[in-house]
């Protein structure tokens, strides 16, 4: 083999590094940025808490309800109460999405039967509800949402107050 | 031939500064994305399981009743200067405490009490279930008006002070409502 072919056929050989990094460099932008689990949260700005516990080790099923100012009950990015609605209406609505979370979400093993004060038996669901709501949300509608998880059947009992580590309203206002 | 070498030697000291660059990009992509992440936190509450059930042979337990109650809704401005339409803070809102017959202004007067209370041997009662001695349950009373944040504040304090079983209670009625502005007659009446 002549030197020049030589020369030829080593220039021709394709250096894959740079490739590989920026397929690297785009998978961990897409990554980070498409977080599924931040598809729950709603755009709220939540009160601080001193003593909240951080919320690393969520439950494997925890529905996670967003209540805006407006008192809208958004679950997945879709609408599921109105308050602007009948009273009547938006107390049904958020029931069905209880009954929804009970029959599609949550986990079967989780749905038992308990003895209450009485003696009687009732169903109750031991999957957690987070409940988010924006600082300035009225309490009447989280109140609202409350009581249709103690109704018979819907049955939550179990809830979590989401919480900011961080003041974001006082960092808006800087 | 003693060029040749000289001239591999010098190529090999010529630094890459590649791998440089790619980790430099790959640091600012991280500390760009890690800003949106939701810094987040959660206090636990509970529910009553036993609603709707009549029982009679099952003692009531006395629990701590904290009111909460708003004196003033305070001026609603935009949150967002480029987004007026959008949500709202609360200018001035303002609530109090009625924790027994004390009325407190202030959440760190509400954590003072709440600890004097904790601390109290009296106020201690024994799980039905266990048999062991436990801290008596708190009930929170958001009346009208009050916010998710007002309600926050104070399980927050709750939880700081030692309680664990925490429930809710109270009426209510949405702003402006004729349930509301009963409820606030009748209380200003009282």
């Amino acid at each position: 083999m002549s030197k020049a072919t030589k020369h030829v056929q080593e220039e021709l050989e394709m250096d894959m590094t740079p490739m590989i990094d920026c397929v690297f460099l785009l998978m961990i932008f897409f990554v980070l940025v498409i977080d599924l689990s931040q598809q729950d949260l709603e755009d709220l700005i939540l009160p601080k808490a001193l003593y909240a516990v951080p919320d690393d080790q969520p439950a494997d099923v925890r529905p996670i309800v967003n209540i805006a100012q407006s008192g809208n009950i958004i679950y997945k990015k879709n609408q599921w109460a109105d308050p602007k609605v009948a009273d009547k209406q938006y107390t049904e609505d958020i029931h069905k999405l209880l009954v929804y979370w009970r029959d599609n979400v949550c986990k079967k093993e989780n749905i038992k039967k308990e003895t209450v004060g009485g003696g009687m038996t009732m169903t109750v669901v031991d999957d957690p509800v987070l409940i988010r709501a924006d600082k300035w949300t009225e309490w009447h509608y989280v109140g609202k949402f409350m009581t249709a998880c103690t109704q018979k059947d819907a049955a939550f009992w179990k809830l979590e107050l989401a919480m900011s580590e961080e003041d974001k309203e006082a960092k808006l206002q800087k | 031939m003693r060029d040749l070498i000289r001239e591999q030697v010098d190529e090999e000291f010529e630094m890459d500064m590649t791998p440089m660059i790619d980790v430099v990009f790959l640091l600012i992509i991280f500390f760009l994305c890690i800003d949106f992440k939701v810094l987040e936190a959660k206090l636990p509450a509970y529910l009553p399981k036993d609603v709707g059930a009549h029982s009679t042979d099952v003692e009531p337990q006395e629990k701590l009743e904290i009111k909460i109650v708003c004196t003033n809704w305070g001026t609603e401005s935009p949150r967002y200067k480029k987004r007026p339409e959008g949500s709202y803070r609360l200018e001035g809102h303002q609530i109090h405490w009625e924790v027994g017959p004390k009325k407190l202004r202030e959440i760190d007067k509400l954590l003072e009490e709440l600890k004097r209370i904790a601390k109290d041997k009296s106020k201690m009662q024994t799980d039905p279930k266990t048999g062991e001695p436990k801290l008596m349950g708190v009930v929170v009373e958001p009346t009208e008006e009050t916010t998710y944040g007002d309600v926050a504040l104070t399980v927050d304090a709750v939880t700081n002070a030692g309680f664990t079983d925490v429930n809710f209670g109270g009426g209510m009625g949405a702003r402006g409502s004729a349930e509301a502005d009963k409820r606030r007659s009748m209380r200003s009446g009282r």
